[in-house]
């Protein structure tokens, strides 16, 4: 009798869990895994990607978007019109876009947001999108003209990017913890520390998306995502650390795993602006001990691609120039003889919390110790190394992966945390900027990647992998990131 | 004594034990199997072989090489957090016993209780965070966590000392107090701050192992057993050796050198010796 009741008991639970975990996978929400948590959701209030990754396409939109395969495409603009000497655009908006607090959204908040992001108060991190607009039109509701002071050839895919989204006006100052957007989903919940809440939002100008509500889970060490995954509490990761873990992940008959490229050009950051690496014969003989190989493959098991500037392979103008600093030991002990130093030097070496940095800063110093330069490994978390070496330049070394598209502009930031300055670096961005054709953007790039190499500002690792594991069945995840982006209304079970 | 210690049997475990890691940690002094950083990255994860006794890591380095050189650190950190604690706990110890009953006397204890208080590791960790992780500062947190047990230990021997006969004749004869301490506290106390010593020790190696997991001990590239389990973590279901190694040799050592204080305690305890 007690066996029999035990027996029942035991198959209306079996039946419950097989309930709930259908209700779970219920083909209408899906859990999203990513290793870092946003500080804030306003994407025009800091430089951390784990806000685009959040926001991008989910809450917030602009303009114009980047696909999957890096093409723009029209998002709040349905389409637009540039003039034939490229310094004025018309941009079409879309009639029925309307943020989550039911305001439909109009030119005047497209002038409201760029007006705001080049305030003189304004924290976005890539004022550059906006630096080259003289003059915001707003003829019509529906209608937003822009005219240039400048030619800025990266105009439309700035406007592209996740810091060029649309705010309204009546809901922005809250977007730090209650985000008002006009994307496919809005925001639901923020349990700080652990996960984050979208649900879908019906009233998007888009095709309704297949999911119903979506979870951001932030799992930082690498170990427990690979736990998580293999206990199926995240439907997917969208980059995990641990690389090494993939052929095990790969075993799994429940998961499917896909290595892609991100757009984070791993680099070995050289303090430029302080001795003894202000001088390039120093700074070459490190970027000659490290076999950029070896730390792809200590890093990140090999998963990366190697660069020899800080330019993507993804980008149709990159060049090859891996070739430029070859590894040469011999050479290295020489040139740093050579600036005063034969019997080698010490530097710091200090490492945000990645296992790319990590263990990648494990392999380089062990490098950098075969020439006779012994570096000091301070492990910091990421608050203390924004603070210490991205803010004050207190260091020598790091290790940090940039993962923004296109950001070789950096270089030309004044006061940039690596300290590296150069007029003919400057000269052949303008060269970018101003490019009509082609051909002419395609030698100012090469310029432009050759001068930092040249200059041997930094050492140029590898291009961070994208390793996204996910359940068998959900599908629309992008394998590559040509932007750091989790567009959700993208995904679905089947 | 010696009769009775060749008798006891986790004394001789544990001193065969202890001797055996010591002999490995000064022997990698003078020589390794290999460089136990030299990084080979294209043999990574590698099982043992002839070359590589017990395997390579995750940057190809030798296994065997890095757990030796991690005894060495493990036991200086054991060497030098137990001479900390006993050091000052001893002298803050035997000053207390000294001046029972005054002020001073529960103004130290009251201190130490203070720090006592405090969960030794826990406490080191807040420590770190101040004094900035590295193999030297967590020694000295470690150590300073010793202070309050080597004084507690010291203070109730030497006030039961000071309590027998020999001390009061020694009092009436007008020796000098230092000379009483010297002659007659000290090695009457010895065994017992020598037992505690030898818990304390297995303790620290214990802290340390501890600490350098969480990143806040020994530093790459120097070798330790904690930051190796750390290491080993993602590369479990690959290579589970590298996580059983250094796990088991930090258990081995805190098993021998608690063995070995065990066996110390009967063997050096004086009321067995009556017996």
């Amino acid at each position: 009798m007690i066996a029999k009741v035990l027996k029942q008991v035991l198959l209306a639970g079996i039946g419950a869990l097989a309930a709930s975990g259908a209700i779970a996978q219920g083909k209408d929400s899906v859990v999203i895994c990513q290793t870092l948590e946003p500080p804030i959701l306003d994407p025009s209030g800091g430089a951390a990607a784990a806000i685009r990754e959040v926001t991008y396409g989910n809450i917030f939109e602009g303009l114009v978007a980047l696909d999957r395969n890096s093409k723009i495409i029209p998002a709040l603009a349905e389409s637009w019109e540039t003039s034939a000497d490229g310094m004025k655009y018309i941009f079409r908006l879309r009639k029925n876009a309307k943020f989550h607090d039911g305001t439909p959204m109009t030119s005047a908040d497209v002038k409201f947001s760029f007006d705001r992001a080049v305030a003189p108060d304004s924290k976005n991190a890539q004022k550059w999108i906006f630096q080259p607009i003289s003059e915001i039109a707003t003829p019509a509701p529906d209608v937003v003209e822009i005219t240039l002071k400048q030619f800025a050839s990266d105009f439309l895919y700035g406007l592209a990017w996740g810091d060029a989204v649309i705010f309204s006006e009546k809901s922005v100052t809250k977007a730090a913890t209650d985000p008002v957007g006009t994307g496919p989903f809005r925001f639901k919940s923020w349990n700080r520390g652990d996960r984050l809440t979208l649900e879908r939002f019906d009233g998007w100008w888009g095709a309704k998306p297949a999911l119903g509500n979506a979870t951001f889970r932030f799992i930082a060490d690498p170990q427990a995502q690979v736990a998580a995954l293999l206990a199926g509490d995240c439907d997917a990761h969208t980059n995990i650390g641990a690389q090494e873990a993939v052929p095990q992940l790969k075993a799994d008959p429940k998961l499917t795993v896909t290595v892609g490229r991100t757009e984070g050009e791993t680099i070995v950051a050289m303090n430029n602006a302080k001795a003894p690496l202000n001088d390039v014969r120093v700074r070459r003989a490190l970027a000659m001990a490290v076999d950029r190989k070896l730390v792809n493959e200590g890093a990140v098991s090999g998963f990366g691609t190697p660069i020899g500037s800080h330019f993507s392979p993804n980008h149709p103008d990159y060049v090859d120039l891996t070739g430029e600093t070859p590894f040469d030991p011999k050479k290295a002990k020489a040139l740093l003889a050579e600036a005063g130093f034969p019997n080698g030097l010490s530097l710091t070496l200090r490492l945000p919390p990645p296992a790319y940095a990590r263990r990648g800063g494990e392999v380089v110093a062990a490098m950098l110790a075969e020439i006779g330069v012994k570096t000091s490994i301070e492990p910091l978390e990421w608050p203390q190394w924004l603070e210490r070496v991205f803010r004050n330049k207190d260091f020598d070394l790091t290790i940090v992966s940039h993962v923004e598209p296109m950001d070789l502009n950096i270089y030309t930031r004044d006061n940039y945390y690596f300290g590296y300055k150069s007029e003919a670096l400057n000269a052949a961005f303008q060269k970018i900027k101003s490019a009509r054709s082609d051909a002419e953007r395609k030698a100012a790039f090469e310029a432009a990647q050759r001068q930092i190499v040249q200059d041997q500002v930094n050492i140029f690792l590898f291009m961070l992998p994208k390793v996204t594991v996910a359940k068998k069945g959900l599908s629309g995840l992008w394998e590559h990131a040509p932007l750091p982006a989790t567009p959700l209304a993208e995904l679905r079970w089947q | 004594m010696i009769a009775r210690a060749l008798r006891h049997p986790s004394f001789l475990i544990g001193a065969v034990l202890s001797l055996l890691i010591c002999t490995v940690a000064l022997a990698s002094l003078f020589w390794t199997p290999e460089d136990p950083t030299k990084m080979r990255i294209l043999m990574r994860l590698k099982g043992p072989s002839a070359e590589f006794w017990l395997g390579t890591d995750q940057f190809g380095r030798d296994v065997a090489s890095i757990l030796m050189v991690g005894a060495r650190n493990a036991l200086l950190t054991g060497l030098v957090a137990v001479a900390i604690g006993l050091g000052f706990g001893l002298m803050l110890g035997v000053m207390a016993a000294q001046m029972k009953g005054r002020w001073i006397d529960d103004a130290i204890m009251r201190a130490l209780d203070f720090v006592f208080a405090f969960p030794a590791v826990l406490s080191a960790i807040l420590i770190l965070t101040f004094l900035g992780p590295g193999l030297v500062n967590a020694v000295i947190a470690i150590g300073i966590f010793n202070i309050p047990v080597f004084a507690r230990v010291a203070r109730g021997a030497t006030l039961q000392v000071l309590a027998r006969d020999f001390i009061r004749a020694a009092q009436l004869a007008r020796v000098p107090k230092l000379v009483i301490l010297r002659r007659h506290v000290l090695p009457n106390i010895a065994g017992l701050m020598i037992v505690q010593a030898s818990t304390q020790f297995a303790l620290a190696i214990l802290a340390e192992a501890g600490l350098s997991y969480l990143g806040l001990g020994t530093q790459p590239p120097n070798p330790s057993w904690g930051r190796m389990l750390n290491d080993a973590q993602t590369f479990l279901a690959m290579s589970p050796r590298l996580a059983l190694l250094p796990g088991l040799a930090i258990a081995l050592s805190v098993l021998a050198f608690n063995l070995l204080g065990d066996g110390l305690r009967d063997i050096l305890d004086p009321r067995l010796e009556e017996r």
